[in-house]
């Protein structure tokens, strides 16, 4: 008790020194983002979707940095950063951009001139504990700062943007007032910025932060380019729970442990040499229990995955402490980083256009998880059931020599595609007698047809699909780009 | 047939057998003494009650839910009358009523073909009722186009025998529901065909000229009944005639159109619209060794095959199956192929492709299961997808591809865990439901019977261990515990038996 108070003093007496200049509010230190957005269409790859513009807050960092959510700033095409009060606007662009960790930095297009005068740049509060006091700061349509108090009370790990990924999220409690046209709310601790609001439950009345120790993160890899971004593990594991399990697995009755159920080919795990079937008891010194939790020394309770990835930088070693066939192993695993395009099947495009190339009207695609998700919510259900396993599946066919799954996601109807229109779906195995290992394989296959035709091996379907070279150069240089106003037969980049 | 390509499914959710179900299990038909003067003419169509008897594959130890319906008949012979299988299959009793008599009959399945839909009933015993209605003559012919037929039988809408009128609208293929995995020949009729004309005849004159059978329900589509015709009729008659039903024989191949130009010139092939590239050859089947992928089909039994799969059979245009549609299984066939740029020439035995059933409706089938320390395994079939709305991926893997990617010559059946019958041993076998058993005890299981003798062995070490297909953590049961726990579970759930397989 008596430390506590002691720290909570010198905190004081460290603060006091920048009482000097105003202190932050609303109008000093957070400002409208708007940002139009325009992704590619991915199932006609060659044209962008409809433009939507949304306005979201951000930030004011030091160096006239303006933190918001990827989100926000997903396929930004046009930025505003305005003042609330004085509707002041410039242009911006996308500094940074993490759409793992959900953050972006924005900074002014050019000179930003007397923009940010008398505005004061927020600093980071990493040091946020549960039942801490914390102020939402919003706009009101006309400008005017309006605040939300909210109750910090609990950590855990929950997704942030991307599906199946889980960080650390600060949960606080308390409402909310949803203002018109505001899409990620800075949240402020003592005059400091303690996160970005992500998501919030009007009923239950419960928040989701982003907490400042991962925007610190961010901001860290940001200020040493290259960007890094998060390292991979690459492995799954499962909770060691079951008593049966325990005794099989020769793990003593009280200790936790998770067994690694699976071991992505090439990524930091399988490297470094954990296999299926081993048993996880200690990372970097951390027991880990049998649900998969450790203990951390700052939030208590959390998920593993936090050590592996949302607290580690890539190149940071992971101790493992394993058990294999009953005997404890010591294990390094460096932590590397994977890119989406690194996996068979990319698992987000954000910012660029889907690779493609088209055949006389056949169109070719490398396999995205957003391509799956044009099926909708239900895409595991309604897409095509070869590219779904797929996509489950990828390390059979990474280990398959495969760098991605080039498939053929539609055919468009043209001269040379007679008798071919209902195709879609069909994985690609050779074209012209050349296994297909991704695009840019496929581009130099079919370079070298065969006798004036083209010859490609599907998995399904036809299983070969024949056309002629004379006709499909005809129709990539005339029909296609007039009929359905495609200008580049090709995006391999 | 099963089809080679698949049908759109929204047109497929509308189409449905016209069987009237009966609104209630056990309601009683009022009893007393009805006879008209209508209908005497037709009084060798008769009506059919079939009580029935529908298992449930979520508890297949328990006895089956009894259930029913009613549909149509007619007389074709002494004390034969031809009817759908879907009006009388699981039947548990089934009773025929003359038109416009309350007087009810037993009679029995003779023969059944759930792959047509077709059924032969008998009265047992034989009643002298009939002995004056005169049987029906079945067609030798398919009516044309734009003809009149009437239907007759006891649709929905009241008690007494019931006429309809309309027109030959198309002949094609179709998929007959019941199975939900056949096609064959059917005949379009604007004619209304509503629940409970099932099993009815279609006649032209006082000749049948099909036997009325499913149509579409709801929105999809106004008008469209269907019938199954003569040559489906004649052929099942003629398969049941040594006393048993065979089953169709089956190409089991797909093919797919040549009516790109770069196809004929790849392949060096005339340009003369003729023939299918064949793009899947069960190896197991009717043409596996003979045909393979790339082949170009040209002939069968020397009609030629135009580019789209169709032939011309007395100068009416249908699908090339029709060749195999109207042979029997064990019947030769003779193959004309283009391969390596010439004319090749085969002669097949015709075979039945079990396979294929996988997706099929199962019927008069008691639910093969195995229980073991609250664990359920059941073999993967279309009852058990619905049953149990299986998801996970790898087992509708199994299901979807079983045929097309051969995986049934590794696994005669696939052996899924369906559900846990909850105990101390087995709370931590939750999250595995629904998945494929891979190995018992390091054994690869092939079929619920491998898996009941490698669940009765003791294994090894200390624990019996369970492995699923593409699961990276086993399931692990402790060996001292398994059989206390086995025996206390059937007791408490009321499991009478933890098995049944099939003989």
């Amino acid at each position: 008790m008596k430390f506590r108070l002691l720290s909570a003093a010198l905190l004081l007496v460290f603060a006091l020194p920048s009482q000097g200049t105003a202190a932050p509010s609303p109008e000093t230190s957070i400002l409208r983002v708007n940002i139009t957005s325009q992704g590619f269409n991915f199932a006609l790859p060659w044209q962008k979707q409809r433009p939507s513009t949304r306005r979201g807050l951000g930030a004011l960092l030091p160096g006239n940095r303006v933190l918001v959510t990827a989100e926000l700033a997903q396929d930004a095409n046009y930025i505003e950063l305005e003042q609330a009060a004085s509707g002041k606007r410039i242009t911006a662009k996308v500094e940074a951009v993490d759409y793992e960790i959900n953050l972006a930095t924005i900074v002014p297009d050019e000179d930003p001139g007397s923009f940010f005068q008398g505005m004061e740049p927020l600093e980071l509060d990493t040091a946020l504990k549960p039942k801490a006091a914390l102020d939402v700061w919003q706009f009101e349509t006309n400008g005017t700062p309006v605040s939300s108090s909210v109750e910090f009370n609990r950590v855990d790990l929950g997704p942030y943007f991307l599906e199946d990924q889980f960080f650390l999220v600060f949960q606080a409690n308390g409402a909310v007032q949803y203002r018109s046209g505001t899409f990620t709310l800075p949240v402020i601790h003592q005059g400091k910025l303690a996160g970005m609001l992500v998501r919030y439950n009007s009923r239950d009345q419960v928040s989701d932060i982003l907490p400042a120790t991962m925007v610190d993160r961010f901001l860290k890899d940001v200020a040493t380019p290259p960007y890094e971004g998060l390292p991979s593990f690459g492995l799954r594991m499962s909770p060691s729970l079951d008593p049966q399990l325990r005794s099989f697995l020769k793990l003593d009755a009280e200790n936790g442990g998770v067994l690694v159920t699976d071991v992505t080919p090439g990524f930091s795990a399988a490297v470094a040499g954990v296999q299926q079937g081993d048993v996880i008891l200690e990372m970097n010194g951390h027991k880990i229990d049998a649900r998969g939790s450790y203990e951390d020394p700052d939030y208590g309770l959390l998920g593993s995955g936090h050590l592996a990835r949302g607290k580690a930088l890539a190149g940071d070693t992971l101790k493992l402490l394993l058990l294999r066939q009953g005997q404890r192993l010591e294990l390094n695993v460096t932590l590397l980083r994977k890119q989406p395009q690194d996996y068979l099947v990319d698992p987000y495009v954000f910012d660029r256009q889907p690779r493609y190339l088209i055949l006389g009207g056949v169109l070719f695609q490398e396999l995205t998880l957003p391509f799956l998700q044009l099926a909708g919510k239900e895409w595991r259900d309604r897409a095509a059931f070869r590219l779904v396993y797929a996509q489950a599946n990828q390390d059979e066919y990474l280990k398959a020599g495969r760098k991605k799954l080039v498939f053929i996601s539609g055919v468009l109807p043209a001269p040379c595609t007679l008798g071919y229109e209902r195709l879609a779906g069909l994985i690609v195995n050779r074209v012209n007698g050349q296994e297909i290992a991704d695009l840019a394989a496929l581009a130099e296959a079919v370079k070298v047809p065969l006798n004036g035709i083209h010859r490609i091996d599907v998995v399904d379907g036809p299983r070969t699909i024949y056309l002629d070279e004379a006709q499909a150069k005809q129709d990539n240089a005339e029909f296609l780009p007039s009929r359905y106003r495609i200008t580049a037969m090709e995006n391999l980049k | 047939m099963f089809p080679s390509s698949p049908l759109p499914s929204a047109l497929l959710a509308g189409l449905a057998a016209v069987l009237l179900p009966w609104a209630a299990f056990a309601q009683d038909e009022p009893a007393g003494e009805k006879t008209s003067s209508l209908g005497k003419q037709y009084e060798s169509i008769v009506n059919v009650e079939c009580s029935a008897l529908r298992v449930d594959y979520r508890t297949p130890w328990n006895a089956a839910t009894p259930s029913g319906g009613t549909g149509t008949a007619f007389l074709i012979g002494p004390n034969l009358f031809l009817t759908n299988a879907h009006v009388i299959s699981d039947a548990s009793r089934i009773v025929i009523k003359k038109v416009g008599a309350s007087t009810p009959h037993r009679a029995r399945v003779k023969f059944v073909a759930h792959d047509c839909d077709l059924a032969l009933l008998e009265l047992d015993p034989p009643s002298p009722a009939f002995l004056q209605a005169v049987p029906l003559s079945i067609s030798t012919e398919i009516p044309k186009l734009d003809t009149t037929v009437k239907v007759v039988g006891y649709p929905i809408g009241g008690e007494r025998i019931s006429v309809t009128r309309g027109v030959v609208s198309r002949v094609d293929y179709q998929e007959f529901t019941h199975s939900g995995v056949d096609q064959h020949l059917a005949i379009q009729i604007d004619a209304a065909i509503n629940p409970g004309n099932s099993g009815g005849p279609v006649l032209q004159g006082n000749t049948v000229v099909g036997v009325a059978f499913q149509g579409y329900t709801g929105d999809v589509a106004q008008n469209t009944g269907y019938m199954i015709p003569t040559p489906v009729i004649r052929r099942f008659l003629k398969d049941v005639a040594d006393g048993s039903y065979d089953h169709y024989g089956e190409l089991a191949i797909q093919h797919y159109p040549l009516l790109n130009p770069a196809q004929r010139k790849a392949l060096q092939l005339p340009d003369n619209d003729r023939g299918v590239m064949i793009t899947a050859v069960d190896s197991t089947g009717t043409c596996g060794g003979a045909l393979k992928v790339g082949d170009v089909l040209l002939a069968l039994d020397g009609y030629p095959i135009d580019s789209t799969g169709s032939i011309d059979i007395d100068g009416e245009q249908t699908e090339m199956a029709e060749v195999v549609e109207r042979k029997f299984v064990g019947d030769s066939l003779k193959l004309k192929i283009w391969r390596d740029r010439q004319e090749q020439e085969f002669e097949v035995k015709l075979k039945v492709f079990p396979a294929y059933l996988m997706q099929a409706h199962q019927y008069e089938k008691q639910p093969e299961y195995l229980v073991h320390a609250g664990l359920v395994f059941q073999p993967l079939s279309h009852e058990l997808m619905t049953a149990f709305s299986l998801t996970n991926l790898r087992t509708r893997y199994y299901y979807e591809y079983y045929a097309q990617d051969e995986l049934y010559k590794d696994l005669p059946e696939v052996v899924v865990l369906t559900s846990i019958l909850p105990d101390a041993i087995n709370t931590w076998v939750r999250d595995y439901v629904g998945q494929v058993v891979e190995s018992i005890n390091g054994v690869k299981i092939k079929s619920l019977r491998e898996a009941a003798e490698a669940l009765a062995k003791a294994p090894d070490g200390t624990h019996m261990v369970i492995q699923f297909a593409g699961e990276g953590r086993p399931v692990a049961l402790e060996k001292a515990l398994i059989a206390p726990a086995h025996e206390r579970i059937l007791r408490k759930y009321g499991v009478a038996s933890d098995r049944y397989l099939a003989p």
